[in-house]
């Protein structure tokens, strides 16, 4: 400890000024430093910080009492905010009534019915599911939001409180607004720590969180808590959606992102110390004000500024102390439902992929009567996106499903591999340099494993948000990375094995080919020692730790290898492009959205990965029915279906945790003759519905045998029941 | 037994693809890129002379005079901001042209080609036929491609869809284009590349042409310059397109932009770019308000492409006199309250000239801020471009009030002093439609010019897209029937010259130069070219 300071708490400040202070020198603009101009980049600076402190706060309070980061919170404050444009704004309500709806009914109002409907049934869900879901809100209220409000017309919030005057700074002034959103920011962060700290509700939501059942007994209404904990939460969201929009303008993506800003902050307070993450907040505004007065970074880092919050939560994050063991929630993970596919079963699977995809890329076969001959260009060109897409979504099944290490950076990691091939294979189109690329790649995986070897959780998805930021705004905008040419393909046609795949049917079927193969050694890989190593690293880190798995090794090569097979999945993303906006084409948000949808499909299933190519099929479908003419509502639905279905799918996983692949294979399963296994698992479960309740859990009653039976069951550690025989027939 | 497992597999596999990749592609994508970038340099080889044969027809000198035009356009918080223009070369300048268009041009220039010699009707001396895909005996199919549909920023470019629209039910209500009745198929490019392409391709299979195409990501646009017309011959889909934001859009040898590129193709991405930026309203106020300028210019700096065509401005303003005191890069991440760091540099150095290369939404912050600073407004002059030129800046109130701005069109409050700006307006049914509502409307009647003109000379069954792609190219001048700066299509780099000035004055838009209703001020020394490496110079 140096003062009351962990040693790598102050080694990691002591670098982290250090590279701040370089940075400085080398960037310096050459702007006079007065007295005035420091003065006014400060107050700016802290009514930055005060801004994202309101998010932050929420995200705190919603964290510290439920269990749940609420990644919808910006998209809270972003429907608040065009809520109170439309009630202020459009329909010349005062001010403060429109303010009192929004913030006091409506805000609150969505908290409760989030918490009533979705969140309360997250309680004992996975992580990933925990993180998804609220993704999958964020992702549905901005699509509502666009869906109400078109964004061809600019809208912009008034401020709140008038901007033209304030108190005198000389030159300048400080204008009222900004004083009061400070106060009001500071006092909610004070208010909010008062009401859990100090009051009786306050204690019962952070009882509540630790030990739900403990707290009922203690006499807390866990359900009245939470939902209160979510009314608060989504309270502060609308406030800052609402303080914040006179600042950017009502744009629904702008208005999110900030809540990235917030995450940064919140991660200072380690999620739950509502001081610093306050503290954290107006550090992040300040750094951003004194950095864009003082600081010039240049054509090649034009978005440098802005990146210091995803750099500041990276910084964080890293430095936070080593997760803790959840040993509380292994019990969840004892048992594994999931079955090795065995070897042949993946050959036959993944030829089974290869022959759809070519009957359907081809025309051969017909589906349902619609003619998949008329496949033209376009749906080939869909197709093949979505396939690149499948094959980065791929990466995340040894990463998520497996190993359980949560990663928002696959296209960080895809975006890395279409640069290193751009260099290496020039425009020659070289297609052998893919493996090199695979080779390239893994260094980099293992270098973010690093850190993540000691994080877990939240922490670790923080993290590759994190760093999937900051590639996004630092690597990738660098015009040396993937400059745009004006003629011609950046990325040429791939030529291997002598074969030029410039036409699109074989493009996808070299894709769809990359894919099986990927598939089919992952299922090979998932059935070896070395696979379920990764496995049992998910499971228990303690208990593969003591049986002899390194723990640290393990995770750097299951990181190695998403990487790679994600770098490679790039070559073809960006292949399929031709040419890429390097700042557009690996976005943070469409990182998010492959990691969503394979998620929903079951991230534990190698074909899940398939499951995004049903998006251009959907398309393509509409696309068709709209040619075809007089199916309006069909249209309509699919685009419906287009807009909200990934989103409500993501939702699904609330009742079926493992995705749909994973449901729809288990459907599937029984009628393959040689799935024995599978029809007598129907069985069981069907001989488990019919049995009776378990009741009162014998408080006023003894339990009658099939109660006992019915509770080992339960309790899964009944493992032996042979269901061929009958449910309780026989049992050894 | 594993290495047996794994060498089976991928033996299946690769038998598998080998046998699957037997078949044919049906896209008319795969063309070399390399092909389509030797058309232009052929049809600018032979613009010389067709210029002349043009001039001649249009009865004008002066519409032979150099053109330009720079566009912003802005795409909401993404402060997407994009400045194009085009200038013809210097041969083609006439040196006595007027400081600004009179009346008569405008009206002479109205008049389609073919209106001039209508004693016969063609289309009763012809059966016509199908002489290309997207056209019928009864038809011609274009496409209309937009980015309207993305999620987060949902009927953003719709103005496009609803001009073309417009345009075409004009043309249909007065008897159709080449006999024949326009249908428009619509396409949502989505701010997606991947869909951008497939607008492409479906116009490829199904449209005759590409009209008001508004799509800011056409990254690849392989497959427009490389599409087969009906005699199999890989000639490229004509492309009547209102903005170019990317090189490869610019570049494309089968796209003619009514805002122009004013930018040198072809472009290998990198390195030095000749471009020339249009400057007179800069000019006209170191000439009529401030004898000497100094200030910020603010650059759009999301994109390469926004800083690409914002900084062959600023350096062109320096050229002329104006002393730049910043020029800072801003984002759509940009709060209010960071432009206080511009007002300051703004103090500092004692601007009295603010220019945004971005968007209404920003010179609003930027003048709020001004004003939550103390900033004395009115020892500034506050400018900003067509991206300002909307109901919305005006709904900010006294804050901008006095800003200027300039556009290369006349407004749409003077459709009295022109036809085909009143057609629009009438048929556009909006009394302030978007920008971008105007440029598809004027992509339809350039291509409406150009089929006119191949009909006039060879009759209604000689249209096909090659006869289309080769007007286009030799189109020297073009003004939208004396509504817009005339524009020259023989060249990507040439800009307009013309320009009109407006000021904020009362919660208005009040013209300000030139100060005849119905005019542009066409001063061939409105214009500058540069060449430089755009990208390198901005400071960030």
């Amino acid at each position: 400890m140096i003062f009351g300071v962990r040693h790598s708490v102050a080694v990691a400040a002591a670098l982290g000024t250090l590279a701040a202070v370089i940075i400085a020198v080398l960037t310096w603009k050459g702007a006079p430093v007065t007295s005035e101009t420091f003065l006014v980049t400060t107050y700016i600076g802290l009514f930055l910080g005060a801004l994202w402190a309101m998010y932050a706060t929420g995200l705190v309070v919603v964290y510290t009492t439920t269990g749940v980061f609420n990644f919808a919170q910006g998209a809270i404050g972003v429907f608040a905010a065009f809520l109170y444009w439309e009630l202020h704004v459009n329909r010349d309500w005062h001010s403060i009534l429109a303010l009192f709806v929004v913030v006091g009914l409506f805000a609150p109002a969505l908290g409760v019915v989030l918490d009533i409907l979705i969140m309360r049934r997250l309680r004992t869900a996975s992580l990933v599911v925990q993180l998804m879901v609220t993704v999958a809100i964020m992702v549905l209220l901005l699509s509502v939001v666009g869906d109400i409000w078109e964004a061809d017309t600019p809208r912009r919030v008034p401020y709140l409180f008038g901007i033209n005057n304030g108190i005198d700074l000389g030159p300048s002034q400080l204008p009222w607004h900004r004083l009061i959103v400070f106060v009001v920011a500071i006092a909610i962060a004070v208010s909010m720590r008062f009401l859990l700290r100090r009051t009786r509700i306050g204690t019962a939501m952070r009882a509540v969180v630790d030990n739900r059942e403990l707290a009922a007994l203690n006499g807390a209404r866990p359900n009245v808590v939470s939902s209160t904990s979510w009314a608060l939460g989504s309270m502060m969201g609308a406030l800052g959606g609402i303080l914040i929009a006179p600042e950017l303008g009502l744009d629904p993506a702008t208005l999110n992102n900030v809540v990235i800003i917030a995450f940064a902050a919140a991660a200072f307070g380690a999620l739950r110390n509502l001081p610093l993450a306050v503290v954290g907040a107006m550090l992040i505004g300040l750094l951003r004000a004194h950095t864009g007065a003082w600081l010039d970074f240049g054509p090649d880092f034009r978005f440098a500024h802005l990146s210091i919050a995803p750099l500041l939560l990276l910084f964080v994050v890293i430095a936070l102390p080593q997760a803790r063991l959840e040993v509380g929630r292994l019990a969840h993970h004892l048992r594994r439902h999931e079955r090795y596919t065995k070897w042949w079963e993946g050959l036959l699977g993944c030829g089974v992929v290869i022959l759809l995809a070519a009957a359907f890329s081809g025309g051969w076969l017909d589906f349902g009567g619609w003619d998949p001959g008329a496949w033209g260009s376009r749906e080939l060109n869909s197709a093949n996106e979505a396939m690149a897409l499948a094959l980065i979504g791929l990466s995340l099944v040894p990463l998520i499903g497996w190993a359980g290490q949560i990663n928002f950076a696959p296209l960080a990691f895809a975006g890395f591999g279409a640069f290193v091939y751009l260099k290496l294979a020039g425009d020659t189109g070289n297609g052998y340099w893919i493996l090199m690329v695979g080779l390239l790649c893994a260094p980099l995986g293992a270098i973010v494993a690093l850190p993540a070897a000691r994080l877990r959780g939240l922490y670790l998805a923080l993290m590759t948000m994190a760093f999937a930021q900051a590639m996004s705004l630092i690597f990738f905008p660098h015009p040396w990375v993937m400059p745009i040419i004006g003629t011609g393909r950046q990325f040429p046609h791939i030529d291997l094995f002598g074969i030029t795949f410039d036409d699109r049917r074989g493009f996808f079927m070299l894709m769809v080919s990359v894919f099986a193969i990927f598939v089919y050694a992952l299922v090979l890989l998932r059935r070896s020692r070395y696979g379920r190593r990764w496995m049992a690293i998910n499971d228990s880190q303690a208990a593969a730790a003591t049986l002899g798995v390194p723990v640290v090794w393990t995770k750097v090569v299951v990181y190695a290898v998403s990487a790679s097979m994600a770098g490679i999945a790039g070559v073809f993303w960006a292949t399929v492009s031709g040419n890429v906006d390097s700042v557009q084409g690996f976005d943070l948000l469409l990182g998010f959205n492959i990691v969503l949808l394979v998620a929903a499909a079951g991230v534990s299933i190698p074909m899940a990965g398939i499951f995004l190519i049903f998006i251009p099929l959907f398309k393509g479908f509409g696309l068709r029915l709209e040619d075809a003419g007089n199916v309006d509502f069909l249209v309509t639905l699919l685009d419906i279906m287009t807009t909200y279905g990934p989103g409500l799918m993501v939702l699904g996983m609330v009742f079926n945790p493992r995705g749909a692949i994973f449901e729809m294979g288990r459907g599937f399963s029984p009628i393959l003759p040689w799935r024995s296994d599978a029809r007598a698992e129907i069985a069981a479960e069907n001989a488990q519905k019919r049995e009776p309740e378990i009741g009162e859990l014998g408080l006023e009653r003894p339990f009658t045998p099939e109660e006992v039976i019915a509770i080992d069951r339960r309790l899964e550690i009944l493992d032996d029941v042979v269901p061929k025989e009958g449910y309780g027939t026989s049992r050894s | 037994m594993k290495h047996l497992r794994w060498t089976i597999g991928l033996l299946a596999i690769f038998a598998l693809v080998a046998v699957s990749c037997g078949g044919n592609d049906d896209s008319g994508g795969s063309a070399p890129a390399a092909a389509p970038t030797e058309a232009p340099d052929d049809s600018m080889d032979e613009s010389g002379g067709t210029a002349d044969d043009m001039d001649d027809s249009m009865g004008d000198d002066s519409m032979d005079d150099s053109m330009g035009d720079d566009m912003d356009d802005s795409m909401g918080d993404d402060s997407m901001d994009d400045s194009m223009g085009d200038d013809m070369g210097d041969d083609s300048m006439d040196d006595e042209m007027d400081d600004s268009m009179d009346d008569e041009m405008d009206e002479s220039d109205a008049e389609p080609v073919a209106t001039e010699e209508p004693e016969v009707d063609p289309c009763e001396a012809v059966d016509l036929e199908a002489t290309d895909i997207g056209i019928t005996s009864d038809t011609i199919t274009v496409l209309v491609m937009a980015d309207v549909g993305s999620p987060l920023a949902p009927g953003l470019f719709q103005g496009s869809i609803d001009g073309v629209k417009a345009w075409a039910n004009q043309v249909n209500s007065e008897g159709g284009l080449a006999c024949r009745q326009i249908e428009v198929l619509e396409h949502d490019s989505a701010i997606n590349p991947t869909e951008t392409t497939n607008g492409f391709l479906v116009a490829c299979e199904e449209a005759f042409a590409l009209v008001g195409t508004t799509a800011l990501f056409a990254l690849d646009t392989t497959d427009l310059q490389s599409c087969a017309d009906a005699q199999g011959n890989e000639i490229g889909v004509p492309d009547f397109a209102y903005i170019t934001t990317e090189p490869p859009h610019q570049c494309s040898v089968v796209t003619f932009a009514t805002s122009r590129p004013n930018s040198e193709c072809p472009y290998a991405g990198t390195g030095d770019r000749a471009v020339q930026s249009q400057v007179g309203h800069v000019q006209y106020l170191l000439e009529n308000v401030s004898s000497e300028l100094n200030g910020v210019y603010l650059i759009p700096s999301d994109l390469p492409s926004t800083i690409a065509t914002s900084m062959p401005q600023v350096r062109a303003f320096q050229e002329i006199g104006v002393v730049i005191d910043g020029e800072p890069g801003i984002s759509g991440f940009t709060t209010q309250s960071e432009y206080g760091a511009f007002i300051q540099i703004m103090r500092d150095n004692t601007s009295n000239f603010a220019y945004s290369g971005s968007d209404d939404q920003s010179m609003i912050k930027w003048r709020s801020e001004a004003e939550a600073q103390g900033l004395d407004a009115d020892s500034v002059i506050w400018m900003c471009q067509l991206a300002c030129y909307t109901p919305s800046f005006l709904e900010a109130g006294d804050v901008i009030e006095n800003t200027y701005i300039w556009i290369w069109f006349l407004p749409f409050d003077e459709a009295d002093t022109n036809q085909e700006l009143a057609d629009f307006m009438e048929a556009i049914d909006d009394p302030f439609p978007p920008a971008w509502a105007a440029g598809s409307w004027a992509d339809g009647v350039l291509f409406e010019q150009v089929v006119n003109e191949i009909v006039a000379e060879s009759g209604p069954n000689a249209l096909t897209r090659q006869a289309v792609l080769d007007g286009a190219r030799n189109l020297t001048s073009f003004d939208v029937n004396g509504w817009w700066s005339p524009a020259d299509y023989s060249t990507t780099e040439n800009i307009m010259p013309c320009f009109m000035l407006m000021q904020v004055q009362n919660n208005e838009f009040v013209r300000v130069h030139p100060a005849e209703r119905g005019e542009l001020d066409c001063n061939p020394d409105n214009v500058v070219g540069l060449t430089r490496d755009w990208g390198a110079e901005f400071g960030g």
